[in-house]
């Protein structure tokens, strides 16, 4: 899983183009976003929980399109399957892949958003679980539908319309749980969002797994 | 037996690229498949790893089959050890990937995009001898290969034979006389 995911790494850093274009678009969403609310601080506040997470729902679907489309380009995906041992570790660390870019790109966003939307960060921690918690839901149900469709045709067109109506519930919680700590709420509430983003997470991360190496065969 | 088809079909569509084939082998048997373009061979190949489904029929195999794309797919942005190195850990494989790049005269630095055809078909053979598997699936194997190449590649399908079974996809008749045991011939279907 480890071996897999940090070589995708070294692959998305020496091609470069992908990894530019990846934050190109978290900066160019979050600015444009930015601009049409702004300039009052009341409703960009406001807004700032959507629009990041809006913004990192796309990052993370840009990315698990990524994630395959390195097999698929190069047509080493074949490779990957024949390999001995079972297909889910592909899901795996495919999905280690994307976690590893989408902590620290996450994190930016958060850094950029609280620049544009005047968020406060005193609750640091807390917003970092959200994000994690957050991006590992959508990052679960992405890989999946993007390993399913890899080898078709349309599958950029495809993938939003297959994933968005699974992922509701994560960016929903997702989105509460950063409100709640953007406004102060205190830590036990936003704690029942946490909850079902982690009831969630584990829900989808194990459905995938199981189902990845029946989707990938043949 | 390591693989046997059982009136293997394959349709794509309407279209019937393999009708009925029944075919074993054993272990330490060389297959050549014949025929011309468009009549199934690739196809079969992928059959027999198991990298499509038949439309009729059953696909026994036994041990663990690799198949060499033609061309071969590596990425490009890696270097030959890195993708070795990979492959071995990914297979859980272990062997000496230096011995196998020098043997097939390969450098272990330059990434693959500065690789010819000939180069990248060489270090896929080196990749199969470092990984073993019971069955190697080849599809063309001699394309882009100098006389050289095409020396070291009979002279690895030998050598594979000792542990494995080698089926090979080919336009080349001296090849396939010069390697195989028995040839099987696809006509268009």
């Amino acid at each position: 899983m480890w071996l897999l995911a940090l070589r995708d790494l070294r692959l998305e850093v020496r091609d470069r183009a992908g990894l530019l274009s990846v934050l190109a678009f978290l900066g160019v969403t979050l600015f444009t976003m930015a601009l049409a609310l702004g300039p009052e601080e009341a409703p960009l506040r406001r807004a700032a929980p959507g629009v990041l997470w809006v913004a990192l729902a796309f990052l993370s679907t840009l990315l698990s399109t990524r994630a395959f489309a390195l097999e698929v380009e190069e047509g080493t995906l074949e490779d990957l399957l024949l390999a001995p041992g079972g297909k889910e570790w592909i899901y795996f660390g495919k999905l280690l892949f994307q976690m590893l870019l989408l902590l620290p790109l996450s994190l930016l966003a958060l850094f950029l958003a609280a620049g544009l939307f005047y968020l406060p960060l005193e609750k640091g921690l807390p917003l970092f679980l959200t994000l994690a918690l957050g991006t590992l839901g959508y990052a679960s149900v992405a890989t999946f539908y993007a390993g399913l469709l890899s080898r078709l045709r349309g599958r950029e067109a495809l993938l939003p319309l297959l994933l968005f109506s699974l992922v509701v519930p994560v960016v929903l919680a997702s989105v509460r749980a950063t409100a709640g700590l953007l406004e102060g709420l205190p830590l036990e509430e936003v704690a029942s969002w946490w909850q079902l983003l982690l009831v969630f997470d584990a829900v989808y991360v194990t459905a995938s797994a199981l189902l990845f190496p029946l989707v990938m065969d043949g | 037996m390591l693989l046997r088809l059982e009136a293997l079909s394959k349709r794509f569509g309407r279209d019937w690229v393999i009708r009925d084939l029944s075919l074993s082998l054993d272990r330490g048997e060389v297959v050549a498949l014949l025929g011309p373009n468009g009549s199934g061979k690739t196809t079969l190949l992928r059959l027999m790893a198991g990298l499509l489904k038949p439309t009729r029929g059953r696909v026994e195999r036994q041990g663990h089959a690799l198949f060499l794309p033609n061309p071969p797919a590596f990425h490009r942005h890696l270097t030959a050890r890195e993708h070795l190195l990979f492959d071995l850990a990914f297979h859980g494989a272990a062997g000496d990937w230096e011995g196998a790049l020098k043997r097939f005269g390969l450098p272990a630095e330059l990434p693959l995009a500065a690789f010819s055809s000939g180069m990248k078909k060489r270090l896929a053979l080196a990749r199969l001898t470092l990984l073993r598997p019971d069955l190697w699936l080849l599809d063309e194997p001699e394309t882009a290969l100098d006389q050289e190449g095409r020396a070291l590649l009979q002279e690895t399908i030998r050598e594979a034979r000792k542990g494995a079974s080698v089926v090979l996809a080919t336009h080349d008749r001296a090849l396939a006389e010069a390697v195989a045991d028995r040839a099987v011939w696809l006509g268009a279907a």
